[in-house]
């Protein structure tokens, strides 16, 4: 179910390259649709899913990653329709191609589990979702900031420069995706732990609520990542932090998001397994 | 009818000459009409820039419409013959239309993909237009020329990247700061360079442009010359602090602004960016201070390089826009005689539509003579097998339409209507007249 929006994310992918490499507006028209038309079979895709199992489908890692990108390419294509600006796409797809691979090749079943039923809990994923969407974006944004900047700091003005949209637009983009994902973030982890407390008293034998802790690696970097972005946000309104150093935080903050929502949720994570 | 042209430009005269002839100081239109009152020219568009005046016109003899435009120039201008006849470019048709699409695309242009010309072509057009100089010929190659400019600027990077030291600093700030709306700008030192990128940071919207030199009378000559703000020489570093975009050209022999003297200026402002145009040799601006995280410090030499190596990417990119010129040339040709073959189609088109009305005629006379019933009904299978014979009329003219319009080259095609008039007797006035003049003439192919 998931390789059609997959196949049009790629051809969308395919689009973007050449559209930021020819600087052709037609082309770049066509990333766009292609893109719109991927989003539009995904958000089936999830729908579908939805009226499955009750809930947006994100129980198993695999769905998880489905609805991640598709919150992704969402909130890509907001950026995009709203500013006008198309080159960012070239940095963004490849990362939803890739994740989407995920969940084309690994459908995954839905786990059910009484205990997952709670408003609390579906609330939590879908904002940590979310914040992670947008952290993607500020990533990406701080990435094609250090390219742009390097150029113009350097004074070889070459490929990047006359493609990619100027610094300051790149670092307000940044900000706010960076607020914007940090408010759904530290939005997520409270309702994640008001959760907990009220599952454990509603099951005090499940072993995954009894491991919910600081000491759960899932958990660990996810605080981490929090405090990443607390520091990100603070200091660009208290030192100064915006421009580079913004960038570069946003990039290092994405890297945990993802090493958690990845690497952790697959192979080490102890209480946040439900299959 | 024959597209011609005759002109000077910076190719072909040294610019005393084309100073001579050169018709934007003077009354356009007015020249345009003067051309098309004489005798053997219908058309005319007079286009007159710093590096060229060229007279475009419609006539039916160009070697005669050359004598005449000669003629013309030297009258027009007080200039004689001799001075500007071994300069003169002549061209026609093909050739002529050609060069018109390399104007417009900036192929021809001192700086190759400059992009006013483009709109110069279009007000010389429009001057001749409103005074009524223009006809069929020139204001179909014009109005494909301006079509032609707009695919070569989208299509190549000919007009990309700045090609002046000015225009490179204001591409840069935008890259740095997106639009320039409200972006304070300090410019040190009200020499002539200075001014010109003022000027052009004026025309993106910049706010406020404070302006300080040594001199202050120089300072406040320029700030009324560009809308700005003159402030003492000793307020410098101040104004330093708050400005978002600097611009240096003074004739100092040493750095007028230090790393130090910076940090303490722009003091809490240090996070945001600082773009700094140093145009002074030597040196205004500290080279150290480009080192500070948020400050892009470029100078001459940084920009002139930029320049060319603009100049340089434009070159590249000239055989793309020749290409593109040669490739609507003969397009417009080929429409060209696809539009000559419309009258032959509409004969065509008269002369079959009148044989139904005059069958229809026919049928009147025929049914007069018989009784009310028989007649409605006969009229009724006579008048819906008419109505079929309209479908087929038109469907046996799809064809030849179409391949008379597609013929390769004007002697065959005068060949072919020479012959379908003939065959058709398309020239004749014939009885059947009285259905000319509600004709479907078929649309204009774009």
């Amino acid at each position: 179910m998931n390789t059609l929006p997959l196949l049009l994310y790629a051809a969308a992918g395919v689009a973007y390259a050449i559209h930021f490499a020819r600087r052709d507006t037609a082309v770049g028209r066509t990333a766009t649709t292609l893109l719109l038309f991927g989003a539009l079979v995904h958000t089936f895709v999830i729908g579908m899913q939805t009226m499955e199992v009750r809930h947006v489908p994100f129980a198993n890692p695999s769905r998880a990653v489905s609805t991640f990108v598709w919150l992704l390419t969402l909130s890509y294509l907001y950026l995009e329709l709203t500013t006008d600006e198309r080159s960012m796409g070239v940095f963004i797809l490849p990362v939803i191609v890739g994740l989407q691979t995920i969940p084309a090749l690994y459908p995954g079943v839905e786990y059910r589990d009484a205990v997952l039923d709670s408003p609390w809990f579906w609330i939590h994923v879908s904002s940590l979702l979310f914040a992670y969407a947008s952290f993607g974006l500020s990533g990406i944004l701080g990435l094609t900031y250090v390219l742009q900047f390097k150029e113009i700091k350097k004074k070889h003005l070459g490929y990047f420069y006359t493609r990619l949209p100027s610094l300051q637009v790149l670092d307000v983009m940044n900000s706010r995706a960076v607020a914007v994902g940090w408010v759904f973030l530290t939005f997520g982890v409270v309702v994640g732990g008001v959760w907990t407390a009220q599952a454990r008293g509603l099951d005090p034998t499940d072993p995954n609520l009894q491991a919910m802790s600081l000491d759960d690696p899932k958990i660990f970097v996810a605080m981490l990542t929090w405090g990443v972005y607390s520091f990100a946000v603070v200091a660009r309104r208290t030192l100064g932090w915006s421009g580079r150093r913004a960038a570069w935080l946003s990039a290092l903050g994405f890297a945990f998001a993802m090493l958690n929502f990845l690497a952790i949720n697959y192979f080490v994570t102890t209480s946040h397994t439900f299959y | 009818m024959h597209l011609f042209l005759l002109g000077v430009s910076h190719r072909t005269a040294p610019v005393d000459l084309r100073e001579r002839l050169d018709f934007s100081s003077r009354d356009l239109s007015a020249a345009a009409e003067a051309i098309s009152h004489r005798q053997s020219l219908s058309e005319s568009v007079v286009l007159s820039t710093c590096n060229r005046s060229e007279i475009y016109v419609a006539s039916s003899d160009p070697a005669q419409a050359r004598e005449e435009l000669v003629a013309f120039l030297s009258d027009y201008h007080h200039v004689p013959v001799q001075a500007f006849q071994p300069h003169l470019f002549a061209l026609e048709n093909s050739a002529a239309l050609a060069h018109l699409f390399r104007v417009a695309a900036g192929l021809d242009s001192l700086v190759v993909g400059e992009p006013q010309i483009l709109g110069q072509v279009k007000e010389a057009f429009q001057t001749a237009a409103g005074k009524q100089c223009v006809g069929p010929v020139l204001s179909n190659a014009f109005r494909w020329s301006f079509g032609v400019g707009k695919r070569v600027r989208t299509e190549t990077a000919l007009g990309e990247g700045a090609v002046s030291v000015s225009f490179a600093a204001v591409a840069l700030a935008r890259k740095i700061f997106g639009r320039l709306q409200g972006r304070r700008v300090l410019i040190v030192g009200a020499g002539e360079i200075s001014s010109l990128t003022a000027q052009h940071l004026r025309a993106q919207g910049v706010g406020e442009i404070v302006i300080t030199s040594r001199t202050q009378a120089h300072a406040e000559a320029l700030a009324s010359e560009v809308g700005g703000l003159a402030v003492p020489w000793d307020s410098m570093i101040n104004a330093l602090g708050a400005a978002d975009i600097v611009v240096t050209a003074t004739g100092s022999q040493r750095p007028i602004v230090t790393r130090p003297q910076l940090q303490a200026a722009q003091g809490h402002r240090r996070s945001t960016p600082l773009f700094i145009i140093d145009l002074a040799v030597p040196r205004d601006v500290d080279p150290a201070i480009g080192e500070i995280e948020q400050v892009f410090l470029y100078n001459i030499d940084d920009l002139q390089g930029i320049v060319e190596e603009n100049l340089s990417r434009r070159k590249a990119e000239i055989e793309r826009a020749e290409a593109i010129v040669n490739e609507e040339v003969t397009k417009f040709m080929a429409w060209q005689r696809s539009r000559t073959a419309v009258p032959t189609v509409v004969a065509l088109r008269q002369r079959f539509e009148a044989i139904r009305r005059a069958e229809l005629q026919r049928l009147e006379g025929k049914l007069g003579g018989l009784s009310p019933e028989a007649a409605l009904k006969e009229a009724h299978k006579r008048v819906e097998d008419i109505q079929r014979l309209r479908l087929i009329v038109e469907k046996l003219l799809l064809e030849p339409t179409e391949q008379l319009k597609a013929l390769p080259d004007e002697e065959t095609q005068a060949a072919y209507t020479e012959a379908v008039n003939r065959l058709f007797r398309l020239t004749d006035d014939e009885p059947l007249d009285e259905a000319r003049g509600k004709r479907s003439v078929p649309t204009k192919p774009t």
